[in-house]
């Protein structure tokens, strides 16, 4: 069970018009590709992606989830959206555990004996199966992978403090003076049965914000069932904010990195537009950066990545940037420390964003909305936010 | 929007096919990889379905298996339907130790009850092998429009050799003369698609059913009763090619690096569909430089690549220089090699610190898989 209805409100305008999960992401793919590519190279074939927020673009994607081979007779991918009973009941979801529950009937369906609820915006590859492997060895309820933090880093995570047999006998919230660095990454791994029962009872209680982590998983250690975590030390990444999704975009530019796209033993699996090749054109120049299908480059790009049909006129700048479907970049202009979302277009001599440190956490990166026409000769400051309503080209 | 119009693509049409070489030993005419991430089939097949035709026959003659992993079950071209979309057609009736058919006809002959099943009253015949993006709707209306009881598509631009190739020559009365394998180019060259009437059609199948010999469309339907039938080309005015050889397929492939040539191919309106394969973004590393080339996704580029066109896949090592080259999907080229008019098929390896070229008219042609 795919959590994909979050409004990503931290993204600003690249999450205006599109769930979180939706947004483009490392030239090809989206953010929900990482988790449904996982579950498909985890041999798992019934997924059920919860949406809420704008879902539309997020439906269109997934379409009836061929490119994940997921288009199963018995199984396959469903989106699950809010409905209501009869009478006046039924309601959006209230929150992470009740969307569950509100699809008990969904998952009933297929019988299963354990349940992962995953995380629809993190990027990460994982193998489930290791992960089940733990929880059943251990008779577990529930099962919650957990990264190795610093301490410093343990306040901004929900932290699970475990025992010498990586059982876990508390759960804090970004704690102030945390116990433990396991920082849990939102992927679990459930009991079936269990996590059916305590779904309920969590419904029942009207004080409950129905949240796995602030009611379901305290509510399960304080019954004293067996609750493991599983250590994972591959890739992971939260891609809430501008810079963490700017960070994740450069990270998966390593083609030897942990999130390496050519690893043919952990192919990512994505909704492809059909689109002919790049042209490389004659007065480009390229360093450390990805191209995909349909682009047309005459200028120099560095340490970006690009998506699909980009242009990239004569003269113009792309430096550190994550440029995302459709977005023309005319002649002359310069796009740096940035975030152009799709169809974006910068006018001729138009310069978008200025050099930062690379590793500075605080650094500005500018962001710029889906379809937003920057004017040309226009300057956009280091770390600005365009919407699509709020046209740029203000000198 | 459905059309009342029928298409038949026939996939191996053997009398160049042996000029390809490697290229064909292989697989058919029709699935040659062609620039940077096609087959040849993937032209026509996207020009039926962009013109809604919905039901269409592949024609299948000898070494399909290539084409059948590419095609499967059509639903690239969105022709994977529950009622009519994509029909492979083996050999269905060929007589013993016939060999291929001879033409066309004879090889809708050999289909058994095909053509006599066709629902639509129209029927479109194209190879499968022609490198165009045309509007075939416009085609079928100049069909209806004109009264024709032929519709050849023809081009003013030539591309095919004369030798092999079927020309159409106006007269003074408005009609014209077909000529067939000259020496020199004349009038307008055919593109090896028409558009008939079903009942034409199955008139002429019926015809080879009981005449050995009347089998071919152009000699035995066509040539021999020009005054008795009107025949109306079709002009074409935009990018086509047929590939006769291996130094037209260099040709035709390298004139992809024009815009104009790759703006009628590539048109937004009528998208070339072809196999999915969902691959990753090309890397460029710190060290490349390319220029003037067309690059498909999952490539990993680290040397120089001049006026070159990369299928899918393909890894230049460090200090590589490859110019003029084209290298099919898989290929690899080991770091310090340099390669100059190489046409490498998928799969091919190059070792570290070669130096192999061949020249403009003769491209250095290297078989699928080989290690050199």
């Amino acid at each position: 069970m795919l959590l994909a209805g979050g409004q990503g409100s931290r993204l600003y305008a690249l999450t205006q018009n599109v769930a979180k999960p939706a947004v483009p992401f490392g030239g090809k793919y989206r953010i929900i590709d990482f988790p449904l590519s996982n579950c498909v190279n985890s041999g798992v074939d019934t997924v059920g992606v919860l949406t809420q927020y704008q879902p539309l673009e997020l439906n269109v994607y997934l379409g009836n989830g061929e490119p994940w081979d997921l288009d199963r007779a018995n199984g396959g991918l469903h989106s699950l959206a809010p409905y209501t009973l009869a009478g006046d009941a039924g309601s959006w979801y209230k929150g992470t555990a009740n969307a569950i529950y509100q699809n008990i009937g969904f998952i009933d369906q297929y019988d299963p004996e354990y349940v992962f609820v995953l995380s629809g915006d993190n990027i990460s590859k994982m193998d489930y199966r290791e992960m089940l492997k733990v929880h059943k060895k251990n008779n577990a309820a529930a099962t919650i992978s957990v990264l190795t933090v610093t301490m410093e880093e343990a306040k901004r995570f929900g932290i699970m403090n475990v025992r010498d047999d990586d059982s876990i006998y508390e759960f804090e919230e970004k704690p102030a003076h945390p116990k433990s660095n396991l920082a849990s990454m939102g992927v679990y791994c459930f009991t079936w049965s269990k996590l059916r029962q305590y779904l309920v009872e969590d419904e029942a209680d009207p004080t409950s914000s129905n949240d796995f982590g602030k009611n379901i998983i305290p509510n399960m250690l304080n019954a004293g069932e067996t609750m493991m975590v599983y250590r994972f030390d591959g890739y992971w990444k939260d891609v809430g904010t501008i810079n963490s999704l700017w960070d994740a975009n450069m990270d998966i530019l390593a083609p030897d990195g942990d999130l390496s796209v050519y690893d043919q033993k952990w192919p990512l699996w994505a909704r492809n537009p059909i689109r002919p090749p790049h042209l490389i054109q004659e007065h480009a120049s390229i360093n450390h950066s990805f191209i995909s299908s349909g682009c047309v480059i005459d200028g120099d790009i560095e340490h970006s990545i690009i998506s699909d049909s980009v242009e990239v006129g004569h003269g113009a700048i792309v430096r550190y940037s994550v440029v995302m479907p459709g977005a023309k970049i005319l002649p002359g202009a310069t796009v740096e420390y940035a975030i152009l979302a799709e169809d974006v277009v910068v006018g001729a001599g138009a310069h978008v964003g200025s050099d930062q440190v690379y590793d500075d956490p605080n650094k500005k990166v500018a962001v710029v909305g889906k379809g937003v026409e920057i004017a040309a000769g226009a300057e956009i400051e280091a770390g600005a936010m365009l919407y699509p309503e709020k046209k740029g080209g203000d000198k | 929007m459905l059309t009342n119009l029928h298409a038949i693509i026939f996939t191996n049409r053997s009398n160049y096919e042996s000029n390809l070489n490697e290229l064909t030993a292989v697989r058919s005419m029709s699935s040659v990889p062609y620039g940077g991430r096609y087959r040849l089939i993937d032209f026509m097949l996207s020009n039926v379905t962009n013109a809604g035709i919905a039901d269409v026959g592949l024609v299948l003659q000898e070494n399909y298996q290539s084409l059948l992993d590419h095609v499967e079950s059509g639903k690239d071209w969105d022709l994977a339907r529950k009622r009519g979309g994509l029909r492979l057609l083996p050999p269905f009736s060929q007589k013993p130790g016939s060999g291929n058919p001879r033409g066309r006809v004879e090889a809708l002959a050999n289909l058994g009850g095909y053509v006599a099943d066709i629902k639509q009253e129209y029927v479109l015949l194209a190879d499968g092998d022609v490198v165009i993006n045309i509007d075939l709707d416009k085609v079928f209306e100049a069909h209806l429009a004109s009264g024709a009881d032929v519709t050849p598509v023809c081009t003013k631009h030539y591309t095919g050799e004369p030798n092999c190739t079927v020309y159409y020559v106006p007269k003074e009365d408005g009609k014209y003369d077909i000529v067939h394998g000259p020496d020199e180019a004349v009038g307008m060259e055919d593109l090896n698609i028409y558009i008939m009437s079903k009942e034409f059609l199955l008139k002429q199948v019926k015809e080879c059913a009981t005449h050995s010999n009347y089998y071919s469309m152009i000699k035995h339907v066509l040539m021999p009763n020009l005054d008795k039938l009107k025949i109306v080309p079709y002009v074409f005015d935009g990018y086509a090619s047929r590939i006769t050889s291996v130094a037209s397929y260099f040709h035709c492939s390298m004139e992809l690096l024009k815009p104009q040539v790759l703006g009628d191919l590539f048109t937004p309106d009528r998208p070339v569909f072809s196999k999915d394969r969902t691959d990753p973004s090309t890397y460029y590393s710190p060290e490349s430089s390319v220029k003037n080339s067309i690059v498909s996704d999952g490539c990993i580029i680290e040397g120089v690549v001049e006026n070159s066109i990369l299928f899918r896949n393909v890894k230049i090592g460090k200090g590589c220089v490859v110019k003029n080259c084209i290298l099919m999907k898989d290929v690899e080229v080991g770091d310090n090699a340099t390669i100059n008019y190489v046409i490498a098929d998928k799969n091919v390896s190059v070792s570290a610190n070669s130096n192999l070229g061949g020249a403009e008219s003769y491209p250095l042609l290297i078989g699928k898989g080989s290690k050199v």
